[in-house]
């Protein structure tokens, strides 16, 4: 072997150590050896691509897990916890987070000469001379609340869990080195027959987490509520945003010529018009009719339209009247994007009909557009009902938004701030998931950033 | 042509790009030496690593691009040990580099006479705005513009394509470079732009006594303007050789299909083409063998083991093939 | 460029025209009069409607108000002050000063903030400064306007006292920084992810490369090569953000009790004042579509390929 070595490559092998070749080495290779050399892709669906995409960016996960804790606080929470969103508790107005409700459940009421009570061998509580107000009994570790609507003179409350009637006043006269007489009366005699006095009882089961308002309602079951009408709201709303916006930007796109260009002139005059003037208008204009129409409609759909509200309805028309341009827009590019394409061209003269081009080759091409669009209107949807909310026109009590709870906060803003943060963070906590996820769904769906 | 010199020595140079799915060794152990005065022609399919080589030289390469290895001797300068001013003061000034497509190139937003003078002021060469304007002016009529003292004052849309191109060279040109870095100049552009720009870039290349590297996947373009051809492959020089010699006497198999795959005119017998066929491998996974040889119709069982080393098949001409020993080995076996 | 501008006022005017009588259909849409209330007499309900032309037919009603507002005449107010001008109410009030000046404040802080905010971010691409202004502009554009309003009113003027807590005249510097910031703060921080995002786009882009490659310094690699190009999709979103902080200041204006044009408005449809109504929705309207043919002149200075011609693109 004579041939002379370039000194030039890094795979520049020493002549000597070249293995020695045989002629074996230089037979031909199989078809079979030399597709065994290169390793094959996988090829991966665009849907479990793009699931994977949206997996690895970390950013976008962590959202999703948040919003979907949002989600179970706002549908599943309201069930765990004790409290409606509308139920008042008259004894609890005004308390600040994790405080406990009083007096909510009427255990014994004392009216006039109460002898029907009796107490077990127990020791009675250290309370002597009950005046008008809120007292705590501990024992055995729970603590039990009650409420005195009257004073009680000389007299001491006993707890006995064990009898039919666990809380009993006994006279403190009557109580001796601790103990008392099993069966002695109590007497009343101070207590008029005519003035009752009640006492009311109640385990601590659960904190009002985020306090209550000055109606005596928990903000945590009204916050859950409002929570649950805003992620409703966004959702339905951006749906209408993308059932008109599509069907508009399709025909439009597909038409083509003077009826793209008349629905298209449309499009920016809407666009152009500042629409929050517009939407404060509407909000009161429809208040009347729709309210109107609910008590009036016997169908099925204005009833359940009813229950929401007319607050909620308008805003569901306002997006269907004036929000719908942007997806319009876009579903239109798309669709004169897609219509140069090939197997487009390939459908029309196979002699398949718009209805069934729109349906089988449009639509799923730029379902990955509509998926991001619709996602990102969410939010912008939420943002709209809380300002209208917060401006007082929106939802309306009892029912709630997180828009209504903030604007309720307002007034006492200075005393109880917290009334306006917790609505507030949740509302910013939903937003900004449903951006990230948004901005995740973009990135994994967009096929120009596929590698 | 004084060749004895060298301007530009590469050494075992490897690039790689860090990708989320793995290292890409997407230029993995080139060298080759340039003399003043010389045309290179880097020939190879995209991918093949031609750009990303070139862009190492004149320090263009952007995360997750990194130079793993090697060196870039730059009249006996190792610009891989360059810090960022020195790379900037390198870049424009000493090597130029003009791009694929004339029609992004050029920033949109500022005039043809503004992006020219700035690469004369942003090197401190002394030169006033005016003196710069004027040398601009120059560079243009250079380059062949028309009507440059109002050209310069136009926007890169108001100009044309191939006159895109043009201010580009004058751009490249204008500090008087000693190399140029022509990454596909004319395969953006129409067929007989491209003659033109081609027919430009020789002319200049005399007359401003510039060494030039050009990085084509047009072997028409090469046999033009080149003095030598290096031929790449999946990351390698596999050929490489004085331009006559690669035309009319390639030795790989790949610079064989290469060939059989152009047009040309001086083969009259020749009734079609030939496309060399396959895809080219997947740089992430690299065969263990040739790279070549999952596409090669000669492929032999060495050919799945081992890589090629080079051999010297001609004056100044190597050649990384098993198949030259397949020759050797035969004669060897006749005697 | 004039013809394009005199086609961009006609397309103006028209939408106007429009607007007028979408607001004229939605104010009449309500059944009943605005001037029926508890106590009124059905007589007394006629004579205010005869003496306000409400009880002509409606077209008639709508001719007169376009044909007054070409005359420049806003018509008169029928509740909320009864009987003044409209025109004296909204711009020798104050009210349209106010709010002009809040809104323009609001987006010079927006600008001024957001466009460099962006380019430091894009700059320091993946180190922790564009991490920080990542997060931060992040959850900033998910604050609702309102929430952080009210809580800087809390902490700044209720609790720590350091700022007044009724702006309601804005005669001071400092009344002045609570309610402009609010209501900028969306838009800062929008304007920031714009930029960053549009400049990392430019940076991408292959004229970038060339100007690397003839040796720009990096500076002015992102001041000058950058920027501009990654201005353009900055300025295409300032309309938008003038309509966004027409809209922001309805709220601002009513959390810090500020009389201003943006109050006025809630105020004159809840209480359905008619030519209040049309006034301030034709002056906002205007003030709107005026800012998006200025941002498409923007345009023209900043990026030279866009020609304004009078075609149809």
């Amino acid at each position: 072997m004579d041939a002379k070595f370039a000194k030039i490559s890094p795979f520049q092998v020493d002549p000597d150590k070249i293995p020695p070749l045989t002629d074996e080495d230089f037979a031909p290779a199989a078809e079979n050896e030399k597709e065994a050399m290169v390793e094959k892709h996988k090829s991966v669906s665009y849907w479990r691509d793009a699931w994977r995409r949206f997996r690895a960016n970390t950013v976008s996960m962590v959202a999703l897990g948040i919003f979907i804790l949002c989600l179970l606080f706002a549908f599943v929470g309201p069930l765990l916890i004790p409290y409606g969103y509308g139920d008042q508790y008259r004894a609890s107005q005004k308390l600040a987070p994790m405080e406990f409700s009083k007096g909510e459940e009427k255990i014994a009421s004392i009216t006039g000469n109460c002898d029907a009570f009796f107490a077990t061998a127990l020791r009675p509580g250290s309370i002597t001379a009950l005046s008008k107000g809120d007292y705590y009994i501990n024992y055995k570790g729970t603590t039990y609340a009650f409420t005195l609507t009257k004073a009680l003179e000389k007299s001491v409350i006993v707890l006995d869990l064990d009898a039919e009637d666990p809380l009993v006043i006994v006279k403190e006269s009557d109580i001796k080195d601790g103990t008392w007489k099993k069966s002695t009366p109590i007497e009343f005699t101070d207590t008029p027959a005519e003035e009752a006095a009640e006492i009311k009882l109640v385990t601590r089961v659960f904190p009002h987490v985020f306090g209550t308002d000055s109606a005596g309602r928990d903000l945590m079951a009204r916050t859950m509520y409002g929570t649950r009408v805003s992620i409703i709201i966004g959702i339905v709303a951006a749906l209408i945003v993308l059932i008109i916006g599509s069907i508009y930007g399709a025909v439009s796109g597909l038409a083509g010529g003077a009826v793209d260009f008349v629905m298209m002139r449309i499009v920016e005059l809407i666009y152009s018009i500042p629409e929050v003037l517009i939407v404060l208008l509407l909000q009161v204009v429809l208040k009347d009719p729709l309210q109107a129409w609910f008590d009036s409609g016997t169908s099925a759909f204005a009833k359940a339209m009813g229950d929401l509200g007319s607050g909620i309805v308008s805003i569901f028309i306002t997006f269907a009247l004036l929000f719908w341009v942007t997806m319009a827009r876009i579903v239109r590019g798309q669709v004169l994007m897609l219509k140069q394409q090939e197997y487009v061209t390939a459908a029309t003269a196979l002699g398949a009909n718009n209805g069934r081009i729109i349906r089988r080759h449009l639509l799923p091409n730029c379902v990955g557009q509509l998926v991001i669009t619709t996602c990102l209107q969410i939010p912008s949807a939420i943002f709209l009902e809380s300002f209208l909310s917060f401006l007082g026109l929106g939802v309306s009590a009892p029912m709630a938004s997180l828009g209504s709870l903030c604007s309720d906060a307002i007034e006492t803003l200075s005393i109880y701030p917290y009334r306006l943060i917790f609505p507030g963070i949740i509302l910013t906590i939903v937003v900004l998931t449903l951006n990230l996820v948004g901005d995740g769904l973009r990135d994994a769906l967009d096929p120009r950033l596929k590698r | 042509m004084d060749e004895k010199k060298t301007l530009l020595e590469i050494k075992d140079l490897k690039v790689s790009f860090f990708t989320p799915a793995g290292e890409v060794k997407a230029v993995n152990g080139i060298s080759y030496s340039l003399g003043y005065n010389e045309v290179m022609g880097i020939v190879g399919e995209s991918g093949s690593g031609k750009s990303v080589e070139a862009y190492s030289i004149i320090g263009l390469l952007q995360p997750p691009g990194k130079v793993v290895g090697g060196s870039i001797e730059f009249e006996g300068e190792n610009v891989l040990e360059y810090d960022d001013e020195q790379m900037r003061q390198f870049r424009g000034n000493k090597v130029s580099m003009i791009f694929q497509n004339p029609m992004t190139c050029l920033n949109p937003v500022y005039t043809i006479g503004n992006q020219l003078t700035e690469a004369l002021l942003c090197h401190d060469k002394g030169y006033t705005k005016e003196q710069a304007r004027a040398r601009a002016i120059e560079m243009l009529e250079l380059v062949g513009i028309n009507n440059a003292e109002k050209r310069i004052d136009q926007y890169p849309h108001e100009f044309s394509g191939g006159m895109r191109q043009r201010a580009m060279i004058a751009m490249a040109l204008i500090c008087e470079p000693k190399l140029l870095i022509a990454d596909e100049p004319t395969t953006a552009l129409d067929v007989t732009i491209q003659a033109q720009i081609l027919e430009l870039m020789k002319d200049l290349q005399k007359k401003e006594n510039t060494s030039i590297i050009f990085i084509t996947h047009n072997l028409g373009v090469v046999a033009e303007i080149c003095d030598r051809v290096s031929v790449m492959y999946a990351g390698h020089i596999i050929e490489q050789g004085p331009v006559n010699d690669i035309f009319y006497d390639p030795q790989h198999p790949y610079t064989k299909g290469l060939l059989a795959s152009t047009p040309r005119l001086d083969e009259e017998g020749r009734e079609r083409l030939i496309p060399i066929e396959g895809t080219p491998i997947d740089l992430l996974n690299p065969p263990k063998g040739c790279n070549f040889g999952p596409r090669c119709k000669d492929c032999m069982k060495i050919c799945l083991r081992e890589k090629p080393p080079f051999v010297e098949v001609g004056e100044g001409h190597i050649s990384a093939c098993w198949l030259h020993f397949k020759d050797q080995a035969g004669k060897e076996e006749k005697k | 460029m004039a013809g394009y501008i005199i086609k961009r006022i006609a397309v103006a005017i028209l939408t106007l025209l429009v607007i007028m009588c979408i607001t004229f259909l939605l104010m009449n849409a309500v059944p009943g009069s605005p001037f029926l209330t508890e106590k009124s007499t059905p007589e007394q309900i006629a004579r205010a409607n005869a003496k306000y032309g409400l009880d002509k037919p409606l077209y008639v009603q709508l001719f007169n108000y376009i044909k007054n507002y070409l005359k420049g005449d806003l018509g008169t107010s029928l509740k909320m002050q009864e009987g003044t001008a409209v025109s004296k109410i909204i711009f020798h009030q104050g009210k349209f000063r106010l709010s002009i000046k809040l809104g323009v404040y609001a987006l010079l802080l927006a600008i001024i903030i957001g466009i460099p905010l962006g380019c430091i971010a894009a700059y320091n691409r993946g180190k922790w400064i564009d991490g920080f202004l990542r997060v931060l502009t992040t959850v900033g554009v998910a604050i609702p306007t309102f929430v952080l309003a009210t809580l800087l009113l809390v902490s700044f003027a209720v609790k720590l006292k350091w700022l007044p807590t009724l702006s309601s005249s804005l005669t001071s510097f400092k009344s002045y920084i609570m309610p402009v910031v609010a209501l900028s703060f969306y838009y800062t921080c929008y304007i920031a992810k714009l930029t960053r995002t549009s400049m990392l786009d430019a940076i991408n882009q292959d004229y970038i490369r060339t100007a690397r490659a003839k040796g720009v310094k990096t500076r002015s690699l992102i001041l000058k090569h950058a920027l501009r190009n990654s201005l353009i999709p900055v300025i295409t979103y300032l309309g938008p953000v003038l309509a966004g902080i027409i809209t922001g200041s309805f709220v601002i204006e009513s959390t810090f009790s500020i009389p201003g044009l943006g109050r006025y408005y809630i105020q004159s449809v809840l209480t359905r004042d008619y030519p209040v109504i049309m006034a301030t929705t034709v002056v906002l309207s205007a003030l709107v579509i005026f800012m998006n043919l200025v941002v498409d002149i923007a345009y023209k200075i900043v990026d030279p390929r866009i020609t304004l011609t009078g075609k149809e693109d």
